[in-house]
């Protein structure tokens, strides 16, 4: 079906897309030495991969998080929300703990990436349906459990790294966690084949997710396999959070702001649109926002700090406004 | 036959509470003061330094010297700060009548940072005092704001006041992050991100000494808190100005707060659990109640900063650390709770005035089901 | 549609006991009875929303458990009353989807036909376009129907499609349900609160109370003086209006 709204949805995404690739480039050439070609290359090999890191960040946030909201039928909660970044690095931060810090996974971060991963999927999947089946899908709950979640994670995340080294515990810290300033870049290529591979394992999932908007009892209705195809998608979004926190550290609201920003544009159930959608705003949100810390703050600020105010402020913004919670 | 029999226990059981009431309710409180005793006095030897016992027996005025500055100063403190936190929540609970409100649910926390990070901004040069008087200032703004923004929405789940407190926080807290990282202060700021004890030495701490007239200032008002928190015609009826008991009791927590923040720095949690935990067995009473869980709040500061002190000795693990992860279990706990037991469960504390009539109550669901 | 010794136990509470009946055919069959009688739990069990403890469904002779959930959506269609669809979504691609379990997402030229006939049915043409959540409470559950419609399965089950709706949606919602069964020749099977529609608009009635089925006939025998005041506890008298027996309770 062709409809008219389908095709000016169309448009819009190519439009942003160009937005995305202008951003891009702009991100890659603003204040480049191009006189001397040594000093050009530098700057190209120095932002090449962090640009790189922050397309496939977008796409996984936005992607995992539209998917999500989906499933539990609720535009305000998002995974980061629910502590599942934190549930991440707390477990690449207790591999690192039990392996130690000279052993080859500790080293290696594609092994590491590989070893959190896998306890990654397990993990989130056993905590989240607990708590999801416990509070019977209640939304509200759900996100308070989540937020308190994001703290027990992070506490105890903070006490291991203590306890691994009490006199260093910043500086290892920052080697355990990524952020904007410090990317994990090591692993673009597993996280790109992580990525294809969750979208070919669950493409008939994804083709779903339309119908699931309905609701689980229109869902099963219509003759879908309701709670097998929950826990396949559930598992996707957990890897795709993995892979963005894995590379440029927890960014709690990011996931709310590019989701609901897609639905508000482009006003569609079709999830394939509102996917894209999502990922393109990421992609300029990120792009255009770490251009303005490097080049307006030089850096002194990361650009995750403005994502929590502004997203923080649309959170309660969307709570209070949200009818049907 | 047997559905009969086990509501007749039921109610011989209640009935006998009833009676005993009225022992049991100091009983409590005087096995909490005994059991606060006993861990006090364990705090105060447990340490980095081993004390010479003989030595402060002979009266060497120098051992005297550091066990005073550092381990009395450090107890006093943890005490000042147990019932400080748990008071505070407990008010904000009873003024707000929602069980989820705490300092740190209700942005209280993160406004008092706020203010000292605006006091090392302004006054780089400033005092503890100084920056106690931003700390104050802007944790009763921050409060009050929240108070005044909940009451203007009606909320259809009780759970959605924490959710906007804990947000609101949240975004106050990137504000402060956004300032520290623009004028270089997140070194100076982390000392107050993660609440510790281990800077407690004297001359450093003595504001968190204010905690007690305020406690007690709490205490005398208490019967107010509990008649606004029944709502503003309630009150009104009752001849309680709504609006000055309201605003002032929030100054109040608000106040104890901060104190403690700018000593210690940020402490989660507290406030909202442990009043929580003591309702659940002596109902919701604040002037009943009131002693108790600052009692209680007492004891679960000096437990946690003793894990803290033992887990990686010599090191000390911060205290917010180790209430992060107790408090936001239990937290999760008191959620699940009141999920399975219905909303009454912890809106209302346990209903009856005893715990035994409570657990009576919930053996009799049982008891009918079976 | 056969359903046989039907228990189900909610937290050791037995919320339906051992409940047996037949469904005819190309018939509307109305549950009715008190709040928590059971009649909605029997009605989600029946449409395999909710996992029965014991007792079986039999469904064209096939436990309904062993159907093929893709199979048995082309046979049998459910509307619960929890439609708060949050998605922008227009009531054209609301129907559509009722063409799922045929085409998979990806409609022939036959699947547009039959979604436009659905809506033509449902009276819904111009407000083809425009988003479920714009609409009213009656043209929202029209368009549901009209999904239902596009579903094309001989069974409908509807879980009190009155509910919510004012005097004039209920009643038209009432008649629909009748032109399901007339025009459309379908089995309708619904759980409705108001006794006198299902008197008036149903063949059968199924009264339930305290989890088993007290009373199931055909109307005229379930819409007596004795049978509803057994199962409501309140009096009832029996009228008898354009030859369909209404109660009223006092």
């Amino acid at each position: 079906m062709r409809t008219p709204a389908y095709r000016a949805n169309v448009r819009k995404l190519v439009i942003m897309a160009a937005i995305v690739l202008a951003s891009a480039a702009a991100y890659m050439l603003v204040e480049v030495n191009f006189s001397s070609s040594k000093l050009m290359n530098y700057a190209l090999s120095l932002r090449a991969p962090k640009l790189i890191v922050m397309l496939i960040t977008a796409f996984a946030i936005g992607g995992a998080s539209i998917v999500f909201q989906s499933i539990i039928n609720n535009t305000i909660v998002t995974p980061c929300l629910l502590g599942m970044n934190s549930l991440y690095t707390l477990i690449h931060t207790a591999v690192v703990f039990v392996a130690g810090t000279g052993s080859v996974i500790a080293v290696n971060a594609n092994l590491a990436f590989a070893v959190d991963v896998a306890i990654m999927g397990i993990a989130a999947t056993v905590i989240y349906s607990y708590f999801f089946k416990k509070t019977n899908h209640n939304v509200l709950y759900v996100l308070l459990i989540g937020t308190v979640l994001t703290s027990l994670f992070s506490s105890i995340q903070t006490t291991l790294t203590r306890v691994m080294d009490p006199n260093e515990y910043d500086t290892l810290l920052n080697s355990l966690v990524a952020s904007f300033s410090n990317v994990n870049s090591e692993i673009i290529v597993l996280s790109l084949v992580l990525l294809a591979a969750i979208i070919f394992v669950l493409r008939r999932e994804l083709a779903l997710l339309d119908v699931l908007t309905l609701g689980k009892e229109q869902a099963i209705s219509l003759g879908v396999d309701y709670d097998k195809c929950i826990r396949k998608l559930l598992l996707g979004v957990t890897l795709c959070i993995a892979v963005a926190t894995a590379m440029v550290g927890p960014i709690s609201f990011l996931g709310l702001i590019i989701a609901n920003l897609s639905r508000q544009l482009l006003k569609t159930y079709r999830h394939s649109l509102l996917i894209l959608g999502s990922a393109f705003f990421g992609m300029i949100v990120l792009v255009i926002g770490q251009l303005i810390v490097e080049h307006v703050y030089s850096y002194a600020v990361p650009v995750s700090v403005f994502i929590t105010v502004g997203g923080g402020i649309y959170f309660l913004y969307l709570l209070l406004t949200e009818k049907k919670v | 036959m047997d559905k009969l029999a086990i509501t007749n226990f039921i109610m011989f059981c209640s009935v006998l509470s009833r009676k005993g009431a009225k022992v049991k309710k100091y009983a409590v409180t005087l096995v909490l003061v005994f059991i606060l005793i006993v861990l006090s006095l364990l705090s105060l030897f447990i340490g980095v330094i081993d004390i010479d016992l003989k030595a402060l027996a002979g009266g060497d005025s120098e051992a005297w010297w550091i066990f005073l500055a550092s381990r009395l100063s450090r107890l006093l403190a943890i005490l000042c700060t147990g019932v400080g936190m748990s008071v505070a929540g407990l008010i904000m609970q009873q003024l707000c009548m929602n069980k989820f409100v705490s300092p740190t649910t209700g942005a209280t926390i993160s406004s008092a940072q706020f203010g000292i990070l605006l006091a090392l901004l302004f006054m780089p040069a400033s005092t503890l005092w100084g920056r106690a008087i931003f700390a104050f200032v802007m944790a009763i703004l921050g409060t009050w704001t929240f108070v005044w923004f909940i009451q203007r929405i009606k909320f259809k789940d009780v759970v959605m006041v924490p959710l906007v407190g804990i947000m609101f926080g949240n975004v106050i807290g990137g504000v402060t992050n956004y300032l520290a990282y623009k004028y270089e202060m997140t070194q100076a700021l982390s000392t107050w991100l993660v609440g510790h004890f281990s800077l407690v030495i004297r001359g450093r701490y003595e504001i968190v000494y204010l905690t007690v007239p305020l406690v007690i200032l709490a205490f005398i008002f208490a019967n107010h808190f509990n008649i606004v928190g029944m709502g503003k015609d309630f009150s009104k009826n009752l001849g309680v100005h709504y609006n000055a008991v309201l605003f002032m009791g929030l100054t109040i927590a608000a106040m104890i707060t901060a104190s403690i923040v700018v000593v210690v720095g940020s402490i989660s949690y507290i406030g909202l659990i442990v009043p929580n935990v003591v309702a659940m067995f002596k109902g919701d009473k604040i002037r009943g109640t009131i002693i108790d869980t600052a009692l209680f709040g007492a004891i679960f500061v000096l437990v946690c900063d003793m894990i803290g002190r033992v887990v990686i000795a010599p090191y000390e693990l911060p205290i917010e650390l180790i209430v992060g992860i107790l408090g936001s279990l239990i937290f999760i706990g008191l959620l699940m709770y009141r999920l399975k037991n219905g909303r009454k469960a912890i809106r209302l504390g346990a209903a009856g005035s005893s715990a035994c009539a409570a657990a009576a109550g919930a053996a009799a669901e049982r008891g009918e089901g079976a | 549609m056969e359903v046989r010794e039907l228990t189900k136990k909610y937290d050791g509470k037995t919320v339906v006991d051992s409940v047996s009946f037949t469904i005819p055919k190309g018939k509307v069959i109305s549950l009715i009875g008190p709040n928590g009688a059971g009649k909605s739990t029997v009605m989600g069990i029946i449409s395999r929303l909710i996992a029965r403890d014991s007792g079986l469904v039999a469904f064209e002779g096939q436990d309904i458990s062993k159907w093929k959930s893709k199979e048995l959506s082309k046979r049998l269609a459910i509307l619960t009353q929890t439609n708060n669809i949050q998605m922008k979504l227009t009531v054209r691609e609301l129907v559509t989807f009722g063409r799922f379990p045929y085409s998979g997402g990806h409609n022939t030229p036959e699947d547009e036909e039959i979604i436009s006939r659905a809506i033509e049915y449902m009276e819904l043409q111009e407000f083809e376009d425009r988003f479920i959540d714009e609409l009213s409470g009656g043209q929202r559950q029209r368009a549901m129907i009209a999904m239902v419609i596009a579903q094309d399965t001989e069974h409908v089950l509807l879980d009190e499609p009155t509910n919510n709706l004012d005097i004039y949606h209920a009643t038209n919602m009432m008649k629909i349900v009748r032109r399901l069964c007339d025009e459309l020749g379908k089995t309708v099977i619904l759980v409705l609160h108001e006794i006198n529609y299902a008197a008036f608009y149903s063949d059968y009635i199924c009264a339930f109370k305290d989890g088993r089925i007290a009373h199931f006939g055909p109307v005229k025998e379930v819409m007596t003086k004795e049978v509803l005041g057994d199962i409501y506890n309140v009096d009832f008298e029996i009228m008898e209006i354009s030859g369909k027996p209404l109660s009223i309770y006092y």
